[in-house]
C-alpha cells in the first residue's frame, strides 16, 4: 500500500501571514481608548466614570438582547460593542443624566448597528448615530458643560448625573459657581469662540484642560492613543491625516479671509471632538470607504464639513455630522474611485 | 390597421374637459364667496390681537408706509406686502405707540416677530414673535419665556445725533450678562434664536425709529 | 349621469368597502401611501386631526364626483378628469380651513394645498371610484379617511407625548417632564412612522403564522 500522501492544505488568495480577527482588532481598539477614558475620569471625575459604565453596559445588554432575539446568537463576543459604548459615553457632556445615556446607548446599538444586521453591515458609525439622536431629542441637556478639575469630583456626581428617568435634569449654574476652581468655565471653547470671540490658549487645549465632552479633552494625549493604533496598523492612517489635514487647510483659508471672525489652524486641530472623531469615529472600518483614493476623498470631504459647519453654521461644533455625513458618502466614493481591473475594460 | 381606431374623437375629449371644468370652477366660485367674509374677518382679529396685546388699550390703527422721496403716507387696504409701520391710538384718539413687523434668520428658520415701540420716550415696549419654528423647548423659548420678554419692556431705543439711526446698536447678550439698557438678556442655551431677536429688532429700529421721529407731529395726528 | 348612480344593481351598502381602509387596507400602514403629509404635519394630535379630516372631506367628495361621471370620461382622460376634480376639493377645504381658523392653517402651512398630490386619493379613484357605483365609492372615500385619520392620530399621539409631554395641548405628566423634542422634528416622524411599520408587520406575520 501507498503510504498516505501527505495533507496539504490549499487555500485561495489572499495569502495573509498575521492572524488578525475581529475580536483580536477590537480588542487594541479598546486599549487605545483607555488612557482616553482615564482622563475623561481624572479631569471630570465620578460622573463620567458613571457614564462609560453605563453606556457600556447598556450597549452589551442591547447587543445581547436582540442578536438573540434575532436567533443568531449573542455577538457580544467580538468587542466591538464595547467600543461603541465606550465612544459614546466619551462624546457626552460629563454630566449627562445617565437615563439619557442609556437611551443613546440603546439607540446607538438597536438603530445604528443591530437594525442593519449588527458588525459588518452597519451604514453609520453606531455610537455617532446614539450621539445625532441624543442631539436631536435633548438638545438642553447635551450642551449643559461642566469645568474640568472641578472640587470633589472624586466624591460627588455632577447633580444632572443622577436625574431620575423621564426628568428634567436641574439647572447647573448654581453647582458650577460653587465647584469650579480657578477661572475654568462651563463653557467649551468652541462655544466661547462662537458666542463671545474669546479664543482659547492651545496649550490648554492641547493639555486638555478645557470644558466639553468627556473625551474631547486633551488633543495630545488622543492623537498619542490614535497613533498607537496607526502603528499597529488597525487604522487606516490615510483617514486621519486627510481629515486633520483639509481641516487644518480650510481653516487656514477661512482665518486669512477674516481672522476675527473665523479661528486658526491651531485651535481648529486641538479644540472639540476633531481629534477623536479623526482617530477613532472617523475610522470605523465598516462605515468607511475601501479604496486608498476613497479614503483620502472621504477623510477630507470630513473635515472640510467639520469646519463649514464650525464656522458658517449655527453649531459651535460639527465633526458629529461631518462623519455621519462622511459614512453616508462613502458607498458612493467606493463607486466613483473602484480601480480598473487589469484586463477588464479600457480607460474611462 | 389604424392605430388610433379606438380612440373617441378630440372634440368629445374637449368637449367634456370643459364640463367638469366649468363644473369645478362653480364648486371653487361658491366656496370662496362663502369663505370670504369668515377670512377677512380671521386675518383682522389676529392683527388685532396682536396689536392690543404689545400695546393695551389700542381701540384705532393706522398703516404708514414710505413714498420714494422718504415722506410718510397712510396706506388704505391690506397693508401686507409693503413696508409699513402701523400707527396705535387709544379709545381717545391719542398716539398709544407705534408697531412694526420685522423677519431674521434664526436658528432652524426665518423668525417673524412684532415690536412695539413708544416714540416719546424713544423706548422699545413689546415683543411679540409672530411665526417662529426655532427648536421646540429650547429656542422657540424666545417667544414665551417671561424672562426673555420682560427685556423688551422699556429697551433703550435713542436716536443718535445726528437722526439717522441708533445711538446704541441693540443687541442680544449672553445670558445673565446684561449690563446696558439697549442690551437683550439673551434665553439661557438659545443664544442663536435670541441673537437672531437683537439683530432683528436692531435692523428694523435703524429703519423705522429716524422717519417715525421725523414724521412725528404727523403720526401723532393721524394723517 | 345622475340616472346611472340611482339605479345600478350593484350599488349595495357593502360593508368591507368601508372595514377594508380602517385596518385591513389602512392607507398608511397596509398600502404606505400618503406618506409625506403623514410624515410632515402630525407632530401634534391637533395639526393630525386637522390634515386627516381635510382629507377625509377631499377623499369622500372626489371619490363620489368620480364614481358620477365615470361613465362619461374616456380613459385618456380620466387622470386629467381626476386631478381637476381632486384639485377642486383641495381649493374648497384650503378656503374653509383658513375661515375656521387661521392658526390651524398656519400650521398645516403647504400641505393643505400638497392634498392634490395625496396619492391615497388619486390611488382611490383609480382603484376604485373609477369601477364602483356611487354608494360604494363614497363609502370606500369614508373608510380609507378614517383610516388615514387614524394613522395620522397613531404617529401624532406618539410623538406630541413623547415630544411636548402633553395631549392635545394638556400637559399629562407634570412640569418636570423632559420632552424628547426629536419627536416633534422631522427626524421623529420617520422613527414614529418607521416603529408603527415594524409593530404591524410584526403583527401581520404573527397573524400568519397562526392562521
Amino acid at each position: 500500500m501507498p503510504a498516505a500522501a501527505p495533507e496539504v492544505e490549499l487555500r485561495s488568495s489572499p495569502h495573509l501571514h498575521t492572524r488578525r480577527s475581529v475580536a483580536m482588532i477590537m480588542r487594541h481598539v479598546i486599549y487605545a481608548l483607555l488612557p482616553v477614558a482615564a482622563a475623561a475620569v481624572w479631569f471630570f471625575g465620578i460622573s463620567a466614570l458613571a457614564s462609560l459604565v453605563t453606556a457600556v453596559g447598556v450597549c452589551v445588554a442591547t447587543e445581547n438582547f436582540l442578536s438573540r432575539l434575532a436567533g443568531r446568537g449573542s455577538t457580544v463576543g467580538d468587542g466591538s460593542v464595547v467600543i461603541t459604548g465606550i465612544l459614546l459615553a466619551l462624546t457626552l457632556p460629563p454630566g449627562f443624566p445617565l437615563w439619557m445615556t442609556a437611551v443613546g446607548a440603546f439607540v446607538s446599538v438597536a438603530l445604528g448597528k443591530m437594525l442593519f444586521g449588527g458588525l459588518g453591515a452597519n451604514a453609520f458609525n453606531p455610537a455617532l448615530v446614539g450621539r445625532a439622536f441624543l442631539q436631536a431629542a435633548f438638545p438642553s441637556a447635551i450642551t449643559a458643560y461642566t469645568p474640568v478639575l472641578a472640587r470633589n469630583r472624586f466624591s460627588e456626581f455632577i447633580p444632572a448625573t443622577l436625574t431620575p428617568p423621564f426628568l428634567q435634569p436641574p439647572p447647573l449654574d448654581r453647582w458650577i459657581a460653587q465647584a469650579r476652581v480657578d477661572a475654568f468655565s462651563g463653557a467649551t471653547p468652541l462655544m466661547q469662540w462662537k458666542f463671545d470671540g474669546a479664543a482659547t490658549d492651545p496649550f490648554a487645549l492641547g493639555l486638555g484642560a478645557v470644558a466639553g465632552s468627556a473625551g474631547e479633552t486633551s488633543a495630545v494625549l488622543i492623537a498619542l492613543c490614535g497613533c498607537y493604533l496607526l502603528v499597529r496598523k488597525m487604522a487606516d492612517w490615510r483617514i486621519p491625516a486627510a481629515m486633520l489635514g483639509s481641516a487644518a487647510l480650510a481653516s487656514l483659508a477661512f482665518h486669512a479671509m477674516n481672522p476675527a471672525r473665523y479661528p486658526d489652524a491651531l485651535f481648529t486641530l486641538l479644540s472639540g471632538g476633531l481629534m477623536l472623531g479623526a482617530f477613532f469615529m472617523a475610522t470605523d472600518m465598516v462605515a468607511s470607504p475601501v479604496t486608498p483614493r476613497g479614503v483620502w476623498i472621504y477623510g477630507s470631504l470630513m473635515g472640510l464639513i467639520t469646519v463649514l459647519i464650525r464656522n458658517l453654521g449655527g453649531l459651535p461644533e460639527g465633526v458629529m455630522y461631518a462623519i455621519l455625513l462622511g459614512n453616508a458618502a462613502s458607498p458612493i466614493i467606493d463607486s466613483v474611485t473602484q480601480p480598473r481591473v487589469y484586463g477588464h475594460g479600457g480607460r474611462k | 390597421m389604424n392605430p388610433r381606431a379606438d380612440l373617441p374623437p378630440s372634440g368629445r375629449l374637449i368637449r367634456l374637459m370643459a364640463v367638469v371644468s366649468l363644473l369645478c370652477g362653480v364648486i371653487i366660485v361658491a366656496a370662496h364667496k362663502t369663505t370670504l367674509e369668515p377670512i377677512r374677518r380671521n386675518q383682522a382679529a389676529i392683527s388685532r390681537e396682536n396689536v392690543a396685546l404689545l400695546l393695551p388699550g389700542a381701540s384705532r390703527q393706522i398703516a404708514y408706509g414710505l413714498t420714494p422721496a422718504g415722506e410718510i403716507e397712510i396706506l388704505t387696504g391690506d397693508p401686507a406686502g409693503r413696508e409699513h409701520f402701523l400707527a396705535v391710538y387709544d379709545q381717545a384718539g391719542s398716539l398709544r405707540g407705534i408697531v412694526w413687523e420685522a423677519a431674521e434668520r434664526g436658528y432652524a428658520d426665518l423668525i417673524r416677530g412684532m415690536f412695539a415701540y413708544d416714540p416719546e420716550g424713544q423706548k422699545v415696549t413689546g415683543f411679540r414673535a409672530v411665526e417662529l419654528k426655532e427648536t421646540p423647548g429650547l429656542g422657540d423659548k424666545i417667544g414665551t419665556d417671561p424672562g426673555f420678554l420682560a427685556n423688551f419692556r422699556a429697551l433703550d431705543a435713542r436716536l443718535n445725533q445726528v437722526g439717522d439711526g441708533l445711538a446704541n446698536a441693540i443687541r442680544a447678550v449672553k445670558h445673565g450678562t446684561k449690563k446696558n439698557e439697549w442690551e437683550i438678556d439673551a434665553v439661557s442655551g438659545a443664544t442663536v434664536s435670541s441673537r437672531a431677536v437683537g439683530r432683528m429688532l436692531d435692523r428694523s429700529a435703524r429703519r423705522w425709529t429716524p422717519v417715525i421721529q421725523r414724521h412725528l407731529d404727523r403720526v401723532r395726528k393721524g394723517h | 349621469m345622475h340616472v346611472h348612480a340611482t339605479i345600478d344593481p350593484q350599488d349595495t351598502v357593502n360593508q368591507d368597502a368601508f372595514l377594508d381602509g380602517l385596518w385591513k387596507q389602512n392607507p398608511v400602514f397596509v398600502q404606505v401611501l400618503g406618506t409625506c403629509p403623514t410624515l410632515a404635519v402630525t407632530n401634534s394630535v391637533s395639526n393630525a386631526l386637522a390634515m386627516g379630516a381635510a382629507t377625509l372631506f377631499v377623499l369622500v367628495c372626489s371619490n363620489v364626483l368620480i364614481s358620477l361621471v365615470r361613465k362619461l370620461v374616456p380613459k385618456q382622460v380620466r387622470i386629467a378628469t381626476y386631478i381637476l376634480i381632486i384639485a377642486t376639493f383641495v381649493t374648497v377645504v384650503d378656503y374653509v380651513i383658513k375661515a375656521a381658523s387661521i392658526t390651524v392653517y398656519k400650521a398645516l402651512g403647504p400641505f393643505i394645498a400638497l392634498i392634490v398630490v395625496n396619492c391615497i386619493i388619486l390611488g382611490r379613484a383609480e382603484a376604485y371610484a373609477s369601477r364602483n357605483p356611487v354608494g360604494r365609492s363614497a363609502l370606500d372615500g369614508l373608510g380609507m379617511g378614517i383610516g388615514f385619520i387614524i394613522a395620522l392620530l397613531c404617529l401624532g399621539g406618539v410623538r406630541e407625548i413623547l415630544g411636548a409631554g402633553t395631549f392635545l395641548g394638556y400637559p399629562l405628566f407634570g412640569p418636570g417632564y423632559q420632552p424628547w423634542v426629536l419627536f416633534l422634528l422631522p427626524p421623529g416622524g420617520f422613527f414614529t412612522l418607521g416603529a408603527w411599520l415594524l409593530a404591524f408587520n410584526a403583527w401581520k406575520r404573527r397573524k400568519e403564522k397562526t392562521a
